[in-house]
Formats: structure tokens, C-alpha cells, sequence
């Protein structure tokens, strides 16, 4: 249940620290995203002298969230942390 | 599809139930309902939660070593399937549990051995020491002396199979 305002960690190598949720892409009024949500966001920390720097406002994917994520089989997974992976707007990562 | 077994109380996960927490270091925490969950989140330690699994097995309620636990191992290999290997495990596992279960059953007969003995016998002791909270100390006194216990025998006719009237 990611929102706007809502800091998510960086779980790939793209040498962004921490992210700020901005806007959910999607349904205009989607209120909160969930695991596999494609969001804007604004890089609110950052790996000093690397391309991405901080106030820069990129894209992402949501790949932890603290709530529940039930999958089609009925199993349900909850995460410690919220996450993200920083992608470029075709969808490829823009870490390694 | 895997049956899992629960972090908590070690019983079996069936497909649908409980949750699943990944922590930050990647170890996967599989509980079976929300009460082995919020135990969790309480930062319980399993082996000092009485009606868990592993406090019994730790403190000897529950049977720890046997050999039908090796068969229930979790292997990562997958096999190809066969259906007389599927035939054949399945009549197994029906086999290994009624096995297994009844040697539980006697390991816990054989940790309540005893009890019942211990029991009268402190009942016994009870009644001796606290006879007074029952009777009054006065009336202890003289009902020892009016009932003398005269010992009578008496005759008990057993009925054999052939007198016993057939139904």
C-alpha cells in the first residue's frame, strides 16, 4: 500500500538510496500501489558522483511492501520493508 | 505444492492458510494461523511457549528421536514423476503416520506411568493431615471408638459362562 509521500528502499544496484513515492501510473485516482505497480518517484537519497542524483524524479516498481500480498494461489506474503527498483519508462531496470 | 510446517508451532501448512513474512535478510517465516503469527510479531521464542511443538520436544513431553522422522525430511530434489512411486508413497505415508502416532501414544503412557499411584497416595496424605477440615477433631474421637472394624467376609458367587443366561 504505497502512496504518495511514502519512502521505499532501493533493492537494486542503481546507486539510489532512498525513493519518494509521487504518483501510482495507472487508473487515474489509484490510491495506494501494490507489489508490481509501476509509480513515479523523486530520488530523495543517493550515492554521491553517480548518474542518478537526489531531486531527480524517475520511475519505479514496487517490489516489497510491509502490507500483504495475497497471490493466486491463496498464499499471502509480507515483507519487512517497502522496496522499489528504479526502471526507465520502456519498463528495463536501470540497475544491473 | 509443498505442505510447509509452521516457524512457530510446527504444525503442517496447508495451500490457502496463514502467512508468509520475508524478512530483510531473506529468511522466509511460514505461519500456519494468526495466532502463531502475532506470537511472533511479540517477539516470542517458540521453545519457552507451552503448547508449541518445539517447547514439547525440548523439554521431553513429545517424542524426539525415532525413525519414522527420517522419512519426513524435506528434500529439494525433484522427482520425475511415476505413478508406482506416487502409488507406493502415498499407501507409505498411511503406514508411517499409524506407526508413528502409536509410538507417541506410548511415549507419553510410558511419562504418566506412575501417575496414578502418585496421585491416591498424596490424596491419602491429604486426607490424614487435613482430616479437620472435613470433621470436627471431637467427632474423629468418638466414632473411632463406636465402629469397631470387625472384618466380615463375604461370598461372591461368579457367574461362569454356562450359568449366565444367553441373550
Amino acid at each position: 500500500m504505497i502512496q504518495s509521500q511514502t519512502h521505499l528502499n532501493v533493492a537494486d544496484n542503481s546507486r539510489a538510496r532512498e525513493l519518494m513515492c509521487i504518483l501510482i501510473i495507472g487508473v487515474s485516482n489509484h490510491r495506494y500501489a501494490h507489489i508490481g505497480d509501476v509509480i513515479v518517484v523523486v530520488i530523495k537519497g543517493a550515492v554521491p558522483n553517480m548518474p542518478l542524483e537526489i531531486s531527480e524524479v524517475v520511475r519505479a516498481v514496487v517490489v516489497h511492501t510491509c502490507k500483504e500480498h495475497i497471490l493466486d494461489n491463496g498464499m499471502i506474503i509480507r515483507y519487512d520493508d517497502n522496496a522499489a527498483v528504479v526502471i526507465d519508462h520502456e519498463g528495463n531496470p536501470k540497475g544491473t | 505444492m509443498r505442505l510447509e510446517k509452521c516457524w512457530f508451532c510446527s504444525s503442517t501448512i496447508y495451500p490457502g492458510h496463514g502467512i508468509q513474512f520475508v524478512r530483510n535478510d531473506a529468511k522466509i517465516f511460514r505461519f500456519c494461523r494468526s495466532k502463531c503469527h502475532k506470537n511472533f510479531k511479540m517477539k516470542r521464542n517458540p521453545r519457552k511457549v507451552k503448547w508449541t511443538k518445539a517447547y514439547r520436544r525440548l523439554h521431553g513431553k513429545d517424542m524426539t528421536q525415532d525413525a519414522t522422522f527420517e522419512f519426513e525430511r524435506k528434500r529439494n530434489r525433484p522427482e520425475r514423476y511415476d505413478r508406482n512411486l506416487t502409488e507406493n508413497t502415498l499407501k507409505a505415508i498411511k503406514v508411517i503416520d499409524k506407526v508413528r502416532s502409536r509410538r507417541e501414544e506410548t511415549h507419553i503412557k510410558n511419562r504418566m506411568k506412575g501417575k496414578k499411584s502418585k496421585i491416591t497416595k498424596e490424596a491419602l496424605k491429604e486426607l490424614d493431615q487435613q482430616i479437620h477440615m472435613i470433621k470436627a477433631p471431637g467427632a474423629m474421637v468418638k466414632d473411632a471408638s463406636a465402629t469397631t472394624s470387625a472384618k466380615v467376609t463375604v461370598k461372591v458367587q461368579h457367574d461362569t459362562d454356562e450359568n449366565r443366561m444367553e441373550e
